[in-house]
C-alpha cells in the first residue's frame, strides 16, 4: 500500500492542478460548504449552549438530590435530611464548582387583592449565589440577607398580578410536616426580573424561616450542585448515588426535559445541516470529477495498457478526489476556526435578543467547537467526499484500455 | 546483458497466433475485423505489420498486445496463452512482457520525460536510485540525452515518440508493439525514428513489431507481413533496405 501511494502520490498531486480553474471550484465548494457547518455548528453550540445554561442557571444546576418521590409529588412530605457528612464529603469533590441546600414547596400566596399559585424556596442567599443567577437579577428591593431572613422576594411579574410591590406585606400559606395549614406574612423586600416563568413561579425567603413554617426541623427538599466539566456529570451522579443509594440523584437532562430535548434537537441539526450541505458538495464532487475522469478516459487506458492493474487507477483516482476534498477542508478549518475565534467574545443579539430570551437563550451567544467535533465534522466531509468519488474513480478502473484509448482518439 | 527476447529465440516463437478471429458487433451488425490469422513472430524479429486502412493491423496488434480479446482462436505470448489469462493478469504481462508505442505518443502529461519511463519501472518495484540511472541511460540511448526533466509539452513530436520508445524498452519486454508510430511525425524525424528503432533491436534483441504504411518503416524491417481484409496476404523475409516499398 505504502509503496502505490509512493508511485501515485505525486502523479495524483499533479493531476490535480492540471486543470487549476476546476480544482480551484472544487475547493471553493467544499470550502464554503465545510465553513458553513462549522460555523453554523458552533453557532447552535451557543445557542444550546445558552439555552442550557439559562435554563440551568435558574435554579436546576447540573443535578439535583431529592429524596425517593419527590419529583413525581413535589410536596413537604417528601423531604429529606440535611445531608450527613458522608454526602456532604462527596459533594466537595473538585468536579463539583458549588451545591445548595433548599426548603422547596408549592404554597399558595396571597396579596389583599388576589391569591396565586407559586413555589415557595427557602435558601441561604449567600450559598444560593453560587449557584442560582436570580439573587443577581434583583431588579427592586434587595435580595435576601441570610437564612433568617423573613423577607421574601417575588418575581416582578407575580408582584404586578398580585398589585404587591417591595414594602408590602403578603401572606404564604402551604402545607405543614404534620398535615395542617401554615399560613405566615411575610414583607416583600426584592422583586427580581428575568425569564417570566420564574417571575411567575418562585418566591423566596430564608432557609430557616421556610423550615420553620413548615415544621420540618433541618430537613430540606433539594440539593441542587454544579458541574462545570458536563463530560465529569455522569461520574458525578453515580458517585452521589452511591453516597446516598436512598435519595434520588438526577441530572439536568432529567430534571428539564424540555431544556435537554432542545440541546439534543440543536445536536442533531448541526447534522442534519451537514448532510444537506453535503448533497450540495456532493454533486459539485462528483461532477467535477467525471469530467476529469472522462477527459482523461485515454489515458486511463495507456496506464492499464503499460501494466497499471485497473485498482490501483482507482486508488489514483480517489487519490486525487482525497488531495483535491482535502485542500478544500483543510481551507474551511482554517477560515472557521478563525471566525469562531473572531467571535470569541460572543456575538450580542442586540434588538433581538428578548426574542432570544423568549426561546430561552441569552442576549449574548459564545460560538463554540471542541476540537474533537471540529475535527470530526471535517473528516466526515473528507470521507464523504472520497465516498461519492468513487464513483468516476471506479468508472476510470473499469474502462477498458482498447475502448478507452479509442474513446478520446 | 542478456535479455529475455534472446533468452526465448531457442525455445521458439515469441508470438503466435492460431486460428486468430474477432468479429465487432454493431447494433444488429457483425464486423468481422481479423478472420482465422495464423502469425508466428521469432524472438529479435523486426517485423512490420502493413495494409490499408480497416485492414486489421491495430486489431491484431491489440490482441497480441492483450488489451482486446479474439472472437475465436489462441494468442499466445513467451509461452503463455493469453485467453487463460483474466483482467489482472493480462495486465502483469503487458507490464513485464510487452511494450508499446502509440501513434500519438501517449506519454503521460504531468510527468517529465525521465518519470514517465520511470513510472514503468515504478511500477515493476524497482528502486528508486536504480530507477533514475536506467531512465536516464534510456533518453540517453534514444538521443535524448539532457532532456530529462522535461515535460511532454515541451518536446517535439518526435522527442515525445523517442521518450515512448524508451518507455516501451526500458523494462526489457520480450517484444515491443508499435502501431503507427511515425503517422504523426514528419519525414526527417520518421526516418530518424525508424532507424533509431532498428537499432535498439539489433542491440537489444528485442523484438519489434510495427503496424505501420510507411515505406520508411517497411525498409527496415526484416520480415515484412501485409493484411487485407482482417487476412494475412503476404508474409516475407526481407533484408532491411531491400524490402517492397
Amino acid at each position: 500500500m505504502i509503496a502505490a501511494l509512493r508511485l501515485l502520490g505525486p502523479l495524483a498531486w499533479r493531476n490535480v492542478w492540471r486543470n487549476p480553474r476546476r480544482t480551484i471550484i472544487t475547493v471553493v465548494v467544499v470550502a464554503v460548504g465545510l465553513y458553513s457547518i462549522l460555523v453554523f455548528a458552533a453557532l447552535l453550540n451557543a445557542w444550546a449552549q445558552s439555552s442550557r445554561e439559562t435554563t440551568l442557571n435558574l435554579l436546576t444546576g447540573s443535578g439535583q438530590i431529592h429524596a425517593q418521590g419527590y419529583l413525581d409529588d413535589p410536596t413537604v412530605s417528601r423531604r429529606m435530611p440535611a445531608p450527613d457528612a458522608k454526602l456532604q464529603a462527596a459533594l466537595a469533590t473538585p468536579a463539583i464548582s458549588a451545591w445548595v441546600e433548599r426548603v422547596r414547596v408549592p404554597a399558595v400566596i396571597e396579596s389583599e387583592y388576589k391569591a396565586l399559585p407559586v413555589t415557595l424556596l427557602g435558601v441561604d442567599p449567600a450559598r444560593e449565589r453560587r449557584v442560582s443567577t436570580i439573587p443577581g437579577q434583583v431588579a427592586e428591593g434587595s435580595y435576601l440577607s441570610g437564612s433568617t431572613d423573613a423577607g421574601i422576594v417575588l418575581g416582578r411579574h407575580l408582584a404586578d398580578r398580585l398589585k404587591t410591590r417591595v414594602g408590602k406585606r403578603v401572606i404564604v400559606m402551604a402545607q405543614k410536616a404534620n398535615g395542617s395549614l401554615a399560613e405566615q406574612a411575610y414583607r416583600v423586600v426584592g422583586l427580581f426580573a428575568g425569564n417570566m416563568n420564574a417571575e411567575d413561579a418562585y418566591a423566596f425567603t430564608g432557609l430557616s424561616t421556610a423550615q420553620t413554617m413548615l415544621g420540618i426541623g433541618a430537613s430540606i427538599s433539594e440539593i441542587s450542585f454544579d458541574v462545570p466539566d458536563e463530560a465529569r456529570l455522569g461520574s458525578v451522579i453515580a458517585a452521589l448515588s452511591r453516597v446516598a443509594p436512598g435519595l434520588d440523584v438526577s441530572p439536568w437532562t432529567k430534571l428539564s426535559p424540555l431544556a435537554a430535548a432542545v440541546d439534543s434537537f440543536m445536536r442533531a441539526f448541526v447534522y442534519i445541516w451537514l448532510w444537506i450541505m453535503f448533497v450540495f458538495m456532493a454533486i459539485g464532487i462528483v461532477n467535477t470529477q467525471l469530467m476529469a475522469v472522462f477527459e482523461r478516459l485515454r489515458e486511463f487506458g495507456l496506464l492499464q495498457a503499460l501494466g497499471m492493474r485497473p485498482r490501483l487507477i482507482l486508488l489514483q483516482v480517489c487519490l486525487e478526489s482525497a488531495m483535491l476534498i482535502g485542500i478544500g477542508v483543510v481551507i474551511g478549518m482554517a477560515v472557521s476556526a478563525a471566525t469562531v475565534a473572531a467571535f470569541h467574545g460572543g456575538i450580542d443579539l442586540g434588538f433581538l435578543a428578548q426574542g432570544a430570551e423568549y426561546f430561552g437563550a441569552g442576549h449574548v451567544l459564545y460560538p463554540q467547537l471542541a476540537p474533537i467535533q471540529f475535527a470530526e465534522l471535517s473528516l466526515l466531509i473528507w470521507g464523504l467526499g472520497i465516498g461519492v468519488a468513487l464513483w468516476p474513480a471506479r468508472k476510470a478502473a473499469k474502462s477498458s484500455p482498447v475502448e478507452a484509448m479509442s474513446h478520446a482518439s | 546483458m542478456l535479455h529475455e527476447a534472446q533468452a526465448t529465440a531457442a525455445a521458439g516463437p515469441i508470438v503466435s497466433c492460431r486460428g486468430v478471429q474477432k468479429v465487432y458487433t454493431l447494433g444488429a451488425v457483425k464486423v468481422p475485423a481479423l478472420n482465422g490469422i495464423d502469425l508466428d513472430i521469432a524472438a529479435g524479429d523486426f517485423a512490420t505489420l502493413a495494409g490499408p486502412s480497416g485492414s486489421g493491423k491495430t486489431t491484431l496488434l491489440n490482441m497480441i498486445g492483450g488489451l482486446d480479446r479474439p472472437t475465436a482462436g489462441t494468442v499466445t505470448i513467451a509461452g503463455e496463452d493469453l485467453g487463460k489469462f483474466d483482467k489482472n493478469r493480462l495486465t502483469e504481462l503487458r507490464l513485464h512482457k510487452i511494450g508499446f508505442v502509440f501513434q500519438a505518443y501517449n506519454l503521460i502529461p504531468v510527468l517529465s520525460a525521465a518519470e514517465n519511463i520511470e513510472f514503468i519501472l515504478q511500477l515493476l518495484g524497482i528502486a528508486a536510485s536504480e530507477r533514475r540511472r536506467r531512465a536516464v541511460a534510456a533518453l540517453k540511448d534514444v538521443g535524448l540525452e539532457g532532456m530529462e526533466d522535461r515535460r511532454p509539452a515541451y518536446l517535439s513530436g518526435g522527442q515525445q515518440q523517442r521518450v515512448a520508445v524508451a518507455r516501451a524498452l526500458v523494462a526489457r519486454p520480450a517484444i515491443v508493439l508499435a502501431d503507427e508510430p511515425t503517422a504523426n511525425l514528419d519525414s526527417k524525424t520518421a526516418t530518424d525514428l525508424v532507424a533509431l528503432m532498428a537499432r535498439l533491436n539489433a542491440a537489444s534483441g528485442i523484438t519489434f513489431l510495427i503496424g505501420t504504411h510507411d515505406a520508411r518503416v517497411i525498409a527496415h524491417a526484416r520480415r515484412h507481413i501485409e493484411m487485407t481484409d482482417g487476412r494475412i496476404t503476404a508474409d516475407e523475409n526481407c533484408h532491411p533496405n531491400d524490402a517492397l516499398v
